[in-house]
């Protein structure tokens, strides 16, 4: 061999070897270190099967359902396995009871991914499925799942609803699959982790045609569903569905808290709709419906409206005066008609003058209580309105005003106080007690929820602190709630300066108020009015309200959009359902009758 | 006395190579039991299963065997040329008369039984091109003497392309490692490969760059070939300067009737005039083939996109766009690959034991007893299997090129090389596209793969080689007592 022709062959050896050593290198990397193809393999052939638990049910205080569970079904469909000459549509469509066009729909859009499950309808009722599955469609199977059912039909914004998971909350949450429910709002996406509870899993192997051929490893890796825990809520549901019977007609709200606990009781916000109208195959439409609803049902005005207090402001006012020193129960202003300097006057109604403190809350006085206003933040020690203002400001907070109070809904609104720099922007920096003055008698920039409006009723019957108020009373498994729920909150007003305030309430009711037909025989009811004006039509009603004056079991607050006078249709509800709940009886069936036939015109809504 | 002379020959018989081939086999029976084994079949030994069927063919093979290596080695010398033309006639037949399969009209069925005369037509060119190259004034480096052996090669090939069966054509490309062996200077199989390549990536580059690469390589070889470098440089200077003149002057005189591609495609061609002239007073006739091979590739290039486009068939272009990444569609085009990769990416270092790939078992893996057998290896077998499967047909090649060089004679060297060749080529576009290192086309695995046809073609190549070889050692046997 010549040298040439030895080289040539040691050439092609190396040709060989590096043929096979590239197929190497290839298969050390496929197969030792790129794992993705080990998982590949598992998706291919092992097909998991979420197994859905029930979701949890919720009761009210007294034990009684607010919201089941009920079995139902989705129908699921893998399109290249349905048999395609042995279908009958028309039965399937008879037997599940969805109409022909959507089926065929569903059907071709399946068509699309031949392999891939796909839920073709749900809300199967449990006889429809045990009907469905004596016929044996092949390539359709039904999944378990749950609706919700509300016995009562109460508390629709409360109670919140439930429905698919939309794509954002899928990216925050990985563990949520699309077509999976979830809560929307209310209860049921506060306490969502609890109600939900575990999805299981089944895993098979199936091969390529999509057939099952057994459990894999025989289950060693499946998990059987673990169903949602139960909530137990602070609603009182017969007390809830009066105050709903009571709110009807009327846009607004209504809360009433225990306050010896903070547990809201009641929390009704009108309109309301029907909860069960938003579970199964006609929810969509009810959606929609509700969307285009100019009044707003689906807006939980009881937690995130923004309302002006109106004169139940006055019981802060005067509370903050006290502690400052700037006023003393017996301190009297005059009144005359109203409130009057220089070329600025604010009204007020007829009544005696000069008062002091207990009739100014009692009668309601606008004069007297812009008096302590501009004292308070005229007062000397700070030099200068805005800084009073500041101390003012910090007060109001500490009632729970302008900021989130912290209860367990999740779309809980702060309401709104005005700070310093918002009317130093407004009036260009150059403004003074006068210039603010409608804060005085809760008008002007303020916004109260009327949840934190309620909260206000609890600090005045608690004298002077208050429990965060709470939707819910105990989680299943659960020792206990949040400790934020259990700590008391004392506002900055020393508990000392709250009983001429309450006297104050108290006579509004009992002796010689605005709040006389508040009154109830054997409970000493506390009451203050408001009447907020409003530049969309008539003066908004609102009602303050605690019972009985001493050891104060429920404090109320009804507001209600154009409702005229807080005596007028605020109070009446609200004293109705103290009655209903202090006494379980309501012996004044002519009040309920008016608040019923009650008419209120609502031009911002509907036009 | 017949008798004594048979064991003679089996006593010359390359017993590494015979037990290669009969590991290499049962390997392929374990495989295919694994591809084709249904749980709780009624009847495991029936013969509707494929692994009982491929177990008859083993059969088969083992017989055909020994017969390849009963007939005298003389035969098959004699028998080259009429086998190569019997080829021929039977791929034309095929072409004409034959049934249709994936789109390749490359097939007779007898039956249930298929053949693809193919399979054969390698035999028979393997043959014929040891025979052309063993003539006793055969010289590769004359010109004449190679366009005979490109002859052989590129008759069967045309009619396998034209039986839309580019696949099994390109395996006879193989033959250029032959080529190289038998002394092909290296400058040309160089620039074959490269353009080779560029035929591959063509519909990614444009004209001009295409061009211009051209006639690089086809220089830059003739110069290694040549050593005459610095007239080379003054050609491409000359050729440049040209096509520069000629672009500006058709600019002046009809501006927009001629771009650059143009300009430099025409002052090209009629340098090639000249270069002729050259090579005929120089008398440097190796550079006729350089033309040959420019002027060839210049008409399949640019008309590579023609091809692509209508010769083509869509499935074929859709795997090779997908081969090269252009297009990525799992569930569709690269649904076999990506498959394929899958089960055996999943077998990891041991493999998930025998009968329990879960890809194979349940039918992920498309074709999977047969183009892609080794995904079974892969996922049964894991890294250690599918390493030693590669090694025995590793060894196997190397053992044939061993053999070709201890022929006497070149005709045994040339058909030992062409079969390790065959083999080679087999091995990387079969494994190769299993693992996404190359474009899917549907050739088998040696030896492995079901089907009879294939089983016994492959097994006549390689016997043959052993019987050639046998004779040579049972000549310097004989000698030594």
């Amino acid at each position: 061999m010549s040298g040439e022709e030895y080289v040539r062959m040691r050439t092609l050896q190396v040709v060989v070897l590096v043929v096979f050593g590239v197929i190497a290198a290839r298969l050390c990397y496929l197969q030792l270190f790129d794992t993705k193809y080990a998982e590949l393999a598992k998706a291919n052939a092992l097909r998991r099967e979420v197994l859905y638990p029930p979701r949890g049910e919720v009761y009210d205080r007294n034990g009684e359902f607010l919201v089941q569970s009920r079995e139902c079904y989705d129908l699921m469909v893998v399109s290249r396995d349905i048999d395609r000459r042995g279908f009958d549509t028309a039965l399937l469509c008879s037997v599940t009871g969805i109409p022909r066009e959507k089926l065929e729909k569903e059907l071709r859009n399946a068509a699309a991914y031949p392999r891939a499950p796909r839920m073709i309808a749900n809300y199967i009722s449990k006889e429809d499925k045990l009907r469905f599955d004596e016929c044996n469609f092949r390539g359709f199977y039904t999944v378990y799942r749950t609706a919700r059912q509300y016995p009562r039909k109460v508390g629709g914004n409360l109670l919140g609803y439930v429905g698919e998971v939309n794509s954002s909350m899928l990216r925050r949450y990985p563990e949520y699959r699309p077509g999976e429910y979830v809560g929307v709002s209310g209860v049921e996406s506060a306490y969502e982790s609890e109600l939900r509870g575990r999805k299981g899993v089944r895993i098979r192997e199936i091969d390529t045609h999509g057939a099952i051929k057994g459990s894999y490893m025989n289950g060693r890796y499946d998990t059987v569903p673990e169903p949602g825990k139960y909530i137990v809520c602070t609603i009182d549901a017969r007390l809830q569905l009066f105050a709903e019977e009571l709110m009807r007609g009327k846009v607004g709200a209504a809360v009433a808290i225990e306050p010896a606990t903070g547990e809201i009781l009641m929390m009704v916000s009108s309109p309301t709709y029907d909860p069960d109208e938003l579970v199964g195959r006609e929810r969509g439409n009810h959606y929609v419906e509700m969307m285009n609803n100019k009044r707003h049902p689906l807006f939980n005005r009881a937690v995130s409206a923004k309302y002006p207090p109106g004169s139940t402001f006055k019981l802060v006012q005067g509370l903050i005066g006290l502690q400052e020193g700037v006023l003393r129960p017996s301190d009297r202003h005059p009144c005359r008609e109203g409130y009057q300097v220089g070329r600025l006057s604010m009204k007020c109604h007829e009544h005696a003058s000069p008062v002091d403190l207990r009739y100014a809350v009692s009668t309601s006085c606008n004069a007297y209580f812009c008096y302590v206003f501009r004292d308070i933040l005229d007062n000397p020690k700070y030099g200068g309105a805005k800084n009073g203002f500041d101390v003012w400001r910090e007060y109001v907070e500490s009632f729970g005003f302008g900021r989130k109070l912290g209860s367990d809904f999740l779309n809980e609104g702060n309401g709104y106080v005005p700070d310093r720099a918002f009317y130093d922007r407004r009036y260009r920096g150059s403004w003074n007690s006068l210039t603010v003055l409608s804060l005085a008698i809760g008008q002007g920039e303020l916004g109260c929820t009327p949840l934190q409006m309620a909260n206000l009723a609890a600090i005045v019957a608690n004298r002077g602190y208050y429990y965060i108020p709470h939707i819910v009373k105990r989680v299943e498994g659960r020792d206990s709630l949040d400790r934020r729920f259990y700590e008391r909150h004392y506002t900055k007003v020393d508990p000392k300066y709250f009983e001429p305030i309450v006297e104050g309430m108290w006579s509004s009711v009992n002796r010689d108020g605005t709040s006389w037909r508040a009154r109830i025989e054997g409970q000493d009811v506390c009451g203050k009015t408001g009447t907020a004006q409003n530049p969309r039509g008539r003066d908004h009603s609102t009602f303050l309200s605690f019972a009985p004056r001493n050891n104060p079991r429920i404090a109320v607050s009804v507001y209600v959009e154009n409702g005229g006078f807080g005596a007028s249709a605020a109070l009446p509800i609200a004293s109705l359902i103290e009655e209903y709940y202090l006494t379980d009886t309501v012996r004044r069936p002519e009040l309920v009758e008016q608040v019923k036939s009650m008419n209120i015109y609502y031009p911002a809504y509907d036009r | 006395m017949t008798g004594s002379r048979h064991n003679r020959i089996f006593d010359g018989v390359d017993r590494a190579t015979v037990l290669l081939y009969v590991l290499i086999v049962l390997a392929g029976c374990v495989s295919i039991v694994s591809a084709s084994y249904e749980e709780g079949a009624a009847d495991l030994f029936s013969f509707s299963h494929f692994y009982m069927k491929q177990l008859v063919w083993v059969g088969v093979a083992f017989v055909t065997a020994v017969v390849v290596l009963l007939l005298d080695d003389r035969f098959y010398h004699m028998l080259a040329y009429p086998a190569y033309i019997a080829g021929l006639l039977l791929l034309a037949a095929a072409l004409v008369a034959g049934k249709e399969v994936n789109g390749a009209k490359a097939w007779f069925e007898f039956g249930s039984f298929r053949v693809q005369p193919v399979e054969f037509v390698k035999i028979a060119t393997a043959l014929a091109l040891a025979r052309v190259m063993s003539e006793y004034h055969f010289s590769i480096s004359r010109a004449g003497d190679l366009m005979k052996v490109g002859l052989v090669i590129c008759l069967p090939l045309a009619i396998i392309v034209l039986q839309n069966d580019t696949g099994s054509g390109i395996v006879l490309g193989s033959f250029l490692f032959v080529l190289y062996r038998e002394g092909l200077n290296k400058w040309l199989c160089i620039p074959v490969l490269l353009i080779a390549a560029l035929f591959i990536f063509s519909f990614l580059l444009s004209p001009m760059t295409l061009l211009v690469v051209l006639i690089l390589v086809c220089t830059f070889s003739e110069a290694m070939m040549n050593g005459l470098w610095r007239s080379r440089i003054v050609f491409l200077a000359a050729v440049g300067l040209a096509a520069g003149v000629l672009y500006l002057l058709v600019g002046l005189a009809a501006p927009g009737r001629m771009d650059f591609y143009h300009a430099l495609l025409a002052a090209t061609l009629v340098s090639l005039v000249f270069v002729a002239v050259y090579a005929y007073r120089a008398n440097l006739r190796n550079i006729f083939i350089t033309m040959a091979l420019f002027v060839g590739s210049m008409i399949f290039l640019p008309t590579t996109d023609y091809i692509f486009n209508s010769m083509l068939k869509q499935h074929q272009r859709d795997r090779i766009l997908s081969f090269l990444g252009i297009i990525n569609d799992p569930l569709g085009t690269d649904y076999n690959v990506n498959q394929a990769k899958i089960a055996i990416g999943s077998g990891g270092l041991t493999g998930k034991g025998f009968l329990q790939g879960t890809q194979i078992k349940y039918g992920f893996v498309p074709e999977r007893h047969t183009d892609f057998i080794f995904c079974t290896v892969g996922e049964e077998w894991g890294f250690l299997g599918a390493m030693t499967v590669l090694g025995l047909l590793c060894a196997l090649i190397l053992r044939l090129m061993r053999m070709g060089e201890r022929q006497e004679e070149p005709f045994g060297r040339i058909y030992c090389y062409s079969v390790a060749a065959i083999l080679l080529f087999h091995v990387l576009v079969n494994v190769g596209m299993t693992i996404g290192l190359m474009p899917v086309m549907g050739i088998p695995l040696p030896f492995m793969s079901y089907g009879g046809s294939s089983l016994i073609a492959f097994t006549i190549l390689v016997f043959i080689a052993v019987r050639l070889d046998a004779s040579t050692r049972q000549f310097t046997l004989n000698t030594k007592y």
